[in-house]
């Protein structure tokens, strides 16, 4: 059929012009905040040639900008993978509470342990998603994940840690803002620490999700067929998940529990590049990376000096869009 | 099975990394920010975070908690920029007057370019809310943390010093501290030897209602000029309703309010708000939010201080 | 008291087949257990009503809370009793039977037994609107309740109208529901951010009965009594609509009818709820997974049950939020999420069983 001949050459494509659309918004970011800087005055800044803007720059945007890019493809592939295992295009990390309860630790850190170093923040944060997902996999396992079976758990998952964060704000009324500001996902302070903090993970963690690109393609043609050629299909589910959590974990103990991205990405690079994982999931990358790199560079140049936090815009933009896809998705049907 | 887009994750990975390395390099070699300079007018600071020097007499100071702008403004200072939550007018309801100064943006997210375009020579932040931005301030300015957000009445006079200190102006610092200290123990004064009433101050929200108890800011102030708390506990602050407050029964109750509707409203259509004694006695009384509970500084004390005498004796 | 018009136990009734005799002797048997446990229930409702008349921060003994229902003599402790509990008693009747009623329908509709009103955007639209109101317009003269329920009303028709664009699923309501709900919590966590006034809404957020009077009570009886009402009127219908489309087509039943009424019986009884108390969670997904587990899954039980348990986990849920913090007050919500974590994830485990 013609769809897909015309597809087959789109894929290397897309992926292409998503990287060189990053490179481009990149380089614009950098110029945008409370105080606008002309592209050229941003090269020469960056080569070293003028140091007018260095802190500006070197210190607070240039970090942002790695750290979107690095957060939001983190996130974009761990949706895509979970998209892929629980073969369901709704999956998300949001969705399936994980970030809901590294909200939780997070919250509990900032609002009854405010003394503690800085730190502590960013690894009670991957606990908490650590433990959310191992309570999704205990209720999800006896049956076949249906989808709106295991959205419900994780919405209801959340919920419960929604509760708890309620409890808190009550019992221990610290600095709620905060904590609140955290929950929505930003960007703010976020600095080169935390870059040095993620980029490990992400280095560790994507050359893995290489490797398993051929294995996500192998789960979504189901489990007796994954099975009949040679794989446990348990254990790659296991594998997979894991490897979206820590994803998922990693990008969210350091930028807060951000939406919609890991719902959306895989969803728009879907359209543009297929099933395939090995297109999908580098295209999904690209494109949260750009969202949140929009996202963050939108928060920082509306209103200054006041900074709406990342999450909020994700979830203006990502939301409507999700919905409408919803829409359009059911009318194919 | 190594396919094409592999190998272009891969590449695109290392050149990535690269760029990270790169960056990451030349930022650490930027460490400049005035922290090292030894001149012989330093001073060694101690603030939440450790040491800080602070060289000469900082004439560019940004603040970024009301209770740090309470205290530079008393020593004489204007800062160049206020963390002021985008309320102008919280900012000159708290300095008398209408001042020049930039803002820097929300008290919870100060937004650290603006602050770095005003090139200050000092910045005082808020110990907790601050602290995982300190390391970047710091490059920018000479910063000191001190706890303002959860701060004591003591602990308060203690950042003022503190303060005079960074700014070069400890002399002038003793002698407003000597004064506030005369002022406070005039109004104590006033008190009459035997009230024995006991007072307390709740902030009225839409839906609810809270007091402040005696481990507040307000509390202590209450509790310094020599009142009796109505309210004693650990927890600086209790939701309570209307059952508790008649059962608490004070007898002078100020009242800070939101704007438009409270569930105080609500609760004077109750009868049971008209048996409260400081209803029946007229002695509920309006307390304005900021002042009392938002500024928190030397000077707010005071206001708050001379409100509270010049309302419960009709000055 | 309750329906008994049972089509199919009629039906029964009147074959006379051996086998049909033996159903019908166990079903007997099963409606006399039923009798049983509707009973019991009653009986720790109104004991529950007691006590939650007779705790407080005031002492006031149940003998002596129970006399000031009546005996109006205008001292302090009358007045808390007739002015304060009495109300504030009432209304957790009122919205835990609504809730409870409103999740059975709901996990009805989407056929899935983890369904609660929260995904139906009902919760999500109130706080955004309240939220909104509070920061944006605080000097409106308009309480909280009718905010309430306008965004109550608009997050429900927000996700009706998507979740039916193109056929309603179960699968689609459940999604569309789900993201409405992340979409408008933003929305209201933005607001509360940028005008860092987490402290001033944080309250009415949890849920909380406590500031209750009789205006409030007022403003949802005639909802809830409505909503329940219609629910036990067409329970059948609710039943049938568990089944499965085709099976219901079969049946003669009008789908899309059934939906819309359902929907507006549940935006009605959440909607008032939410108005009132603020977004309570748990009771609307626990209750009826507990009532389904005791009396199975004929909806004509189900409902009734559903709304007397309700009504006794929040009043319960109640006393417990005045003694966890004593002589202080917690927000209910929070308690009610306490007693329903525990509970949740032993039915998550098992509720696979359910379906």
């Amino acid at each position: 059929m013609k769809k897909t001949t015309r597809k087959q050459k789109r894929p290397l494509l897309a992926i292409l012009i998503l990287a060189v659309i990053l490179i481009v918004l990149s380089v614009i970011s950098i110029g945008i905040g409370a105080l606008y800087i002309s592209p050229d005055a941003v090269v020469t800044n960056l080569l070293g040639l003028d140091h007018s803007f260095e802190f500006i720059i070197q210190q607070y945007r240039l970090p942002r900008i790695i750290l979107a890019i690095l957060a939001g493809a983190g996130l974009a592939a761990a949706g895509a993978i979970l998209q892929g295992v629980i073969r369901n295009p709704l999956a998300s990390p949001d969705v399936v509470g994980i970030s809901k309860g590294s909200g939780l630790a997070a919250m509990a850190v900032i609002l009854i342990f405010p003394e503690s170093p800085v730190y502590v923040l960013p690894f009670s944060a991957f606990a908490g998603a650590a433990i959310i997902a191992v309570l999704l996999l205990m209720i999800a396992r006896k049956k076949s994940i249906q989808p709106s079976s295991l959205a419900l758990s994780g919405i209801a998952l959340g919920a419960v840690c929604h509760a708890g964060m309620q409890y808190m704000m009550v019992k221990f009324p610290g600095d709620v803002n905060a904590a609140l500001i955290w929950l929505t996902g930003s960007l703010w302070g976020r600095n080169w620490e935390e870059v040095k903090l993620l980029a490990p993970w992400l280095l560790i963690l994507f050359p893995i999700v290489c490797i398993l690109i051929p294995k996500l393609d192998l789960m979504s043609l189901g489990d007796e067929l994954a099975q009949g050629l040679g794989e446990n299909a348990n254990r790659l589910r296991f594998i997979l998940i894991f490897t979206a959590v820590a994803l998922a974990g990693s990008c969210v103990a350091v930028v807060g529990s951000i939406g919609f991205i890991g719902l959306l990405a895989p969803h728009i690079a879907r359209r543009l590049t297929g099933e395939k994982a090995k297109y999908l999931l580098p295209a999904s990358a690209l494109i949260g990376a750009i969202i949140l790199l929009i996202a963050d560079t939108l928060g920082r140049g509306i209103m200054p000096p006041v900074e709406i936090p990342a999450g909020i815009l994700t979830a203006v933009i990502g939301a409507p869009y999700f919905l409408y896809l919803l829409k359009f998705e059911a009318r194919k049907q | 099975m190594r396919t094409y887009s592999n190998k272009l994750i891969a590449i695109m990975s290392v050149l990535l990394l690269a760029c990270l390395i790169v960056s990451g390099c030349s930022s650490s070699q930027n460490n400049n920010g005035s922290g090292g300079s030894k001149s012989k007018d330093s001073r060694v600071i101690h603030d939440e975070e450790g040491k800080t020097t602070v060289s000469g007499t900082p004439k560019r100071v940004v603040v970024l908690e009301l209770s740090f702008l309470d205290a530079v403004h008393n020593l004489g200072i204007t800062p160049v920029g206020i963390a002021d939550d985008n309320k102008k007018d919280m900012i000159k309801k708290l300095v008398g007057s209408s001042i020049d100064y930039t803002s820097v943006g929300t008290r919870s997210e100060p937004n650290l370019e603006v602050i770095s375009s005003l090139k200050p020579d000092l910045i005082i932040a808020d110990a907790e809310r601050h602290k995982n931005i300190y390391k970047q301030l710091k490059k920018i300015a000479p910063t000191i943390e001190l706890k303002s957000r959860e701060a004591t009445y003591d602990e308060t006079i203690d950042s003022f010093t503190t303060i005079a200190k960074a700014l070069n102006k400890e002399d002038e610092g003793k002698e407003k501290l000597a004064e506030h200290k005369k002022v406070i123990n005039d109004l104590k004064a006033e008190l009459p030897k035997d009230e024995n009433r006991n007072i307390v101050l709740g902030v009225a929200r839409a839906d609810s209602f809270q007091l402040h108890t005696s481990s507040s800011y307000d509390g202590e102030i209450f509790k310094m000029l020599g009142f009796t708390h109505a309210v004693k506990s650990d927890n600086a602050y209790q939701e309570v309703s209307l059952e508790q407050l008649s059962k608490i029964d004070p007898d002078i109750l100020f009242i800070s309010a939101n704007e438009g509707k409270t569930i105080v409203d609500e609760w004077k259509t109750n009868p049971l708000w008209k048996n409260l004694k400081a209803v029946k006695n007229g002695q509920v009384y309006d307390a304005d939010r900021d002042t009392w509970t938002r500024f928190r500084g030397i000077k707010s004390s005071e206001t708050s201080a001379k409100d509270v005498l010049k309302k419960v004796y009709n000055k | 008291m309750r329906s008994e018009g049972n089509p199919c136990f009629f039906v029964f009734a009147t074959r006379r087949s051996k086998e049909v005799r033996l159903l019908y002797h166990s079903a007997k048997r099963r409606s006399s257990s039923r009798l049983m446990m509707f009973i019991i229930a009653l009986i720790i409702f109104i004991f529950g009503l007691g006590l939650n008349l007779s705790v407080g921060a005031s002492d006031i003994g149940i003998i002596d809370s129970l006399k000031y229902l009546f005996v109006w003599d205008g001292s302090k402790e009358q007045l808390i009793i007739s002015t304060l509990r009495l109300p504030r008693t009432l209304i957790g009747v009122f919205v835990g039977a609504s809730l409870a009623v409103a999740g059975a329908l709901m996990q009805a509709m989407t056929r899935n037994p983890l369904a609660s009103p929260q995904i139906f955007g009902v919760n999500a639209g109130a706080s955004l609107f309240v939220v909104a109101s509070l920061v944006i317009l605080p000097a409106s003269p308009y309480s909280s309740v009718i905010f309430a329920f306008a965004g109550a009303a608009a997050g429900g028709a927000i996700v009706y109208m998507i979740a039916s664009s193109g056929g309603m699923t179960p699968v689609k309501l459940a999604l569309s529901g789900m993201a409405v709900h992340l979409f408008l919590s933003s929305m209201t966590q933005a607001i509360i951010i940028l005008n860092e006034s987490g402290e001033d809404v944080l309250y009415w957020m949890t849920g909380a009965i406590d500031g209750s009077n009789w205006q409030d009570v007022i403003t949802i009886a005639p909802f809830s009594v409505i909503g329940i009402g219609l629910a036990l009127v067409f329970s059948g219908s609710v039943s049938v609509l568990g089944l499965g489309d085709e099976t219901a087509k079969g049946l003669g039943q009008n789908m899309n009818g059934i939906r819309i009424l359902i929907s507006l019986i549940i935006l009605i009884l959440s909607g008032a709820s939410v108005a009132v108390a603020g977004p309570i969670g748990f009771v609307g997904l626990l209750v009826p997974h507990i009532v389904r587990k005791l009396i199975g899954e004929h909806y004509q039980y189900v409902l009734p049950f559903s709304a007397l348990f309700g009504a006794i986990l929040l009043v319960y849920a109640d006393v417990l939020a005045r003694w966890i913090a004593f002589p202080y007050e917690s927000p209910v919500g929070i308690v009610t999420a306490i007693i329903g974590t525990p509970f949740f994830l032993y039915l998550a485990r098992k509720g696979r069983h359910l379906k």
